[in-house]
């Protein structure tokens, strides 16, 4: 499941400004509370994916340990695509708390 | 020489597994090298290395999840190299003909017929070619990029490659009736060292051609070195 909405975790990952791949997994580490244990290395192809569909951009810099880092932003299009992906989860979200509630209400209410 | 470190051997595993793919190995290694080294936050001991590497995940399945990737860029380069070729073909065409015509080389009268039947080879050949080499390229353009190698998917890509592949072949019977039509017209005329100007368009297509054949042998090569990968 969680392979199925990579590229908006990825994508969100990436809001708060640009990073390179490590700082990427370690955002998504701190803003899901290590909820995710996905192999670190499973970020990288897509964060090509992204860029190769546009919606990531990317250049070398230096880091200061001197080791060439290459570093990931979110174009327009990539600012755009996460806007409509958190809508939709938003939405689905939504209708599944809605129904869960409900399922909890009728378990709780055997009558219902 | 340096000593082998577990970083540096699973990189080389890692460059070894893209090998299907040798930019986007350099590319990835230089990536992945920079992350492991942080992971392992300096600490040059094997332990923290190993640490780093087993939290990276496998080679092998980190290979296999660019392998959609790497296939639909070198189909869609191939796609884009064969309309590029009709182009560059039909403007050394074109700059041959009017080379002529400046020229005032006229096929003798018993070279007529077999000079009107070449241009109609070549007219036919060159406008199928050109539009199989559209149709490839939008078809292939047009491919969305998926996170996996599926079959469908794979089918894809290889009807893609065959309709460029199908570009191909007339394009490559287009420049062969311009290498006798052109053998045909230097035969009718005393052009001396003038001869290397259609001579020259001639090389010019038949490089187009070589590069053509090759980026086509390079993304047959590459979807089975990523096949055979998906399914060791």
């Amino acid at each position: 499941m969680l392979k199925g909405h990579l590229d908006m975790i990825v994508l969100a990952a990436l809001a708060s400004g640009p990073a390179h791949g490590y700082a990427v997994i370690q955002e998504i580490h701190r803003r899901s509370g290590g909820a995710f244990a996905l192999p670190e290395g499973t970020i990288y192809p897509a964060l090509h994916r992204l860029e190769q569909v546009g919606l990531l951009s990317s250049r070398w810099r230096t880091a200061e340990s001197g080791r060439q880092r290459r570093v990931y932003s979110l174009t327009k299009r990539g600012t755009r695509a996460l806007g409509e992906h958190r809508a939709v989860w938003q939405r689905f979200a939504g209708a599944i708390g809605g129904l869960l509630g409900q399922l909890g209400h009728a378990t709780a209410n055997p009558d219902l | 020489m340096r000593q082998p470190t577990p970083i540096s051997d699973y990189l080389d595993t890692l460059t070894s597994e893209l090998g299907f793919d040798p930019p986007l190995a350099r590319r990835v290694r230089q990536e992945v090298e920079d992350h492991l080294h942080e992971a392992a936050a300096g600490d040059a001991s094997v332990e923290a290395q190993q640490r780093a590497v087993r939290a990276f995940g496998d080679a092998r399945e980190i290979a296999r999840q660019y392998t959609a990737l790497s296939v639909l860029r070198q189909t869609r380069r191939t796609g884009a190299i064969v309309v590029l070729a009709v182009a560059g073909i039909y403007l050394t065409m074109k700059s041959r003909l009017a080379w002529y015509g400046l020229m005032q080389w006229m096929l003798t009268a018993d070279l007529q017929d077999y000079g009107r039947l070449g241009l109609a080879i070549n007219r036919c050949t060159f406008t199928l070619a050109l539009l199989l080499g559209v149709v490839g390229w939008v078809y292939i353009g047009s491919r969305q990029v998926s996170a996996t190698f599926h079959t469908a998917y794979r089918d894809q890509l290889r009807r893609g490659l065959a309709i460029a592949m199908a570009a191909a072949c007339p394009l490559i019977l287009s420049i062969v009736t311009d290498t006798v039509m052109t053998g045909l017209r230097l035969s009718s005329v005393q052009a001396g060292a003038l001869a290397l100007v259609p001579l020259l368009t001639i090389a010019a297509e038949m490089t187009l051609a070589i590069l053509l054949v090759t980026e086509i042998y390079k993304t047959v090569r590459r979807a089975g070195r990523a096949s055979s990968l998906l399914s060791s």
